[in-house]
């Protein structure tokens, strides 16, 4: 029984330690910045926090990795040295994030971990810190395990899942990055807050069937202005229309969909009267910005 | 085919005075083809049909200008339609770092002063020299002059703490260390703002470190309420009457100037529009969009349009106490001019604020 929690712990550290890296990275992908997505957490003091940060993320990534490469038969003998130093460095990263995190949380109440990247906004509680002397303790019992090997019978392999299921969910428990997961899951943002990118909106127009309406009155090769509110973007073309100078404007409702709903209007560019609308209630929407 | 062109010609760069007349047009061009709420007060669109700036419609209640003579009984300024005699109210109450009798006022001095009635003579409340600093502290030199980064629009300011608002100040903004967030009113010399008044408590986080808003499922509220706050008018004609936003839309807006500010890579300055939301979901929004803003203090509304970047205001999660306890976050930056014809007091810093997005 000892024996199958200390064979489950290597597999765990292993996905956790790369789930942070992992988690970083999309952070700083999103970002498209590196610095920016090493800013959040209040772990290090300002003037060095960003390089500890990368040197954070750096280990979590050696560290897993080493723990899968030794954890077989490549340096994990009774006393192979690769693999022991692997899990006494994973021990030490673990001593090190407890005390990092109650220093944190006593300095500075308000901060985050950042240690799952921007999952971890929530002030650093008891939790977080029980979560790192769990993971420290659990990587000081594997130190001296020998190689592992896939389970020998059914009944061991189901102690094993079932070892691996309690201690996931010990962690979930201890975890406060869990409830901003699942709200994250069920989460859609509002149209007004959602960032989408004006070539979307001119592909999305230019498809649109009030564009073909219109198109051969444009005069433009790009548009005029360009702006949003809200759920809408407008795009104005300059162009023509019986001998008038006319602007003729498209309002395109920001949203995923492939053929999102246009609306258009023709005014003349000079006294501003407006001289075509298209029909309105057959879209079915409203007009809330 | 078109919509590979060079999307930067139509960003709203706030620092494009050319193209006022195209942001004044916007709700015009709006209401054609969405609709327009409020037909009869719309200034943007009244604007654009004379051919005016957004948001230069003319102060019902304030008068600005320089003092070329005041006496107890009348203020003699030069405005920018020329010399105005202003009758003060019997009850006059000037500011200059502190409360004083109008006649005490210096010659020469710039003043903001606001009518008691609508389009009235007598005016009861002016402001000399007033001036705010709102940012991150980047700098520290000796215990009381900070550099203070107001963002990549505004650039930078050297803030001196008076010797006798120290304490007063200290309380309310303990941290006077670089990358803390400060916001103080007070005298405007040349080249530094003299800090008499706290705007407001500080934040306890680093600026850079703002908390998150909560997620907002369905639309978002509106209308939305919040504290309303006041800026110098920095390049923008003094009797502006618009505000900055903290939300303009991140492709086409101000966060475009962000990406080329030039703190990047300094240790403390922070850069608003790398950090969030801020503390409240606003809707994106572009310059030239109106919104209808109600001063709840005041119980004064006016339908004002947006005339550039807030982002700043995104970094304090405060809360506005004038009447009441607002709810937290900042939903507008006013400019001087707006923020006094509301009714605004400026040496409180703020008013309890409700915003309607198109008004």
């Amino acid at each position: 029984m000892l024996t199958t929690f200390r064979d489950v712990q290597i597999p765990l550290l292993a996905v956790l330690l790369l789930g942070g890296c992992a988690s970083k990275g999309w952070r700083a992908l999103r970002a498209r910045s590196i610095l920016a997505a090493m800013t959040t957490t209040g772990l290090f003091p300002l003037r060095s926090g960003r390089s500890a940060m990368v040197a954070m993320c750096v280990t979590e990534l050696g560290l897993g990795l080493g723990l899968i490469v030794t954890a077989g038969g490549i340096g994990a003998s009774e006393a192979g040295l690769p693999a022991t130093v692997v899990r006494a460095g994973t021990a030490l990263f673990f001593l090190i994030a407890v005390a990092a995190l109650n220093e944190t949380r006593q300095r500075r109440p308000q901060a985050g971990c950042g240690c799952f990247g921007d999952l971890s906004e929530t002030p650093i509680g008891w939790r977080t810190i029980t979560r790192a002397g769990v993971l420290c303790a659990a990587a000081i019992v594997t130190i001296g395990l020998p190689p592992l090997h896939m389970p020998s019978s059914p009944t061991t392999a189901g102690l094993w899942l079932a070892t691996a299921a309690l201690e996931l969910s010990l962690l979930a428990f201890l975890s406060p990055e869990l409830g901003e997961v699942l709200v994250r899951l069920g989460y859609s943002e509002p149209c007004e807050l959602r960032r989408l990118p004006v070539g979307q909106t001119l592909t999305a127009l230019h498809s649109s069937s009030q564009w073909r309406r219109y198109a051969g009155q444009v005069s433009g090769a790009v548009p005029a202005d360009v702006w949003r509110e809200g759920c809408w973007r407008f795009v104005v073309y300059q162009g023509s229309a019986r001998g008038r100078r006319v602007d003729i404007v498209f309002a395109v409702y920001l949203q995923a969909r492939r053929r999102p709903p246009v609306r258009v209007a023709v005014l003349d560019a000079d006294t501003d009267e407006v001289l075509g609308k298209a029909e309105l209630a057959s879209l079915g929407l409203s007009t809330r910005l | 085919m078109r919509h590979s062109a060079d999307v930067s010609r139509w960003c709203d760069d706030v620092a494009d005075i050319a193209a006022p007349a195209r942001f004044a047009r916007r709700p015009l061009l709006r209401a054609a083809v969405l609709g327009r709420r409020d037909e009869q007060e719309h200034p943007s669109a009244a604007t654009a049909e004379n051919g005016a700036e957004a948001g230069t419609r003319p102060l019902v209640y304030t008068v600005m200008g320089w003092i070329l003579d005041v006496s107890p009984h009348v203020l003699v300024l030069h405005t920018r339609q020329g010399e105005q005699r202003v009758p003060l109210a019997a009850c006059a109450q000037a500011w200059r770092g502190g409360k004083l009798p109008p006649a005490a006022l210096r010659r020469g001095d710039h003043v903001i002063a606001r009518r008691r009635l609508s389009g009235g003579p007598a005016v009861d409340r002016i402001w000399a020299q007033v001036g705010r600093v709102t940012g991150t502290i980047v700098e520290r030199e000796g215990p009381a002059t900070l550099l203070i980064d107001e963002g990549p629009a505004k650039g930078r300011k050297i803030v001196v703490i008076a010797t006798e608002a120290v304490g007063r100040i200290q309380v309310r903004f303990p941290r006077l260390e670089p990358g803390y967030l400060i916001d103080v009113i007070g005298l405007k010399h040349d080249g530094f703002l003299r800090a008499l008044i706290p705007a407001t408590s500080q934040p306890p986080y680093r600026a850079g470190h703002p908390p998150a808003p909560p997620l907002v499922s369905g639309h978002v509220p509106d209308p939305v309420t919040g504290t309303a706050v006041w800026h110098e008018p920095g390049e923008e004609p003094e009797d502006l009457l618009g505000l900055a936003y903290p939300a303009l839309d991140p492709e086409t807006s101000c966060e475009r100037a962000g990406a080329a500010h030039g703190a990047v890579g300094d240790l403390h300055a922070v850069d608003p529009h790398a950090t969030g939301p801020g503390c409240v979901r606003l809707p994106y929004l572009s310059v030239g969009s109106t919104l209808r803003l109600r001063n709840e203090c005041a119980k004064r509304s006016q339908l004002l349009p947006v005339t550039s970047c807030g982002a700043m205001a995104r970094l304090f999660c405060d809360r506005c106490v004038t009447c009441g306890t607002s709810r937290k976050g900042r939903i507008a930056d006013l400019t001087l001019a707006a923020f006094v014809e509301l009714g605004g007091v400026l040496e409180d810093g703020c008013f309890n604020a409700t915003m309607t997005i198109g008004g």
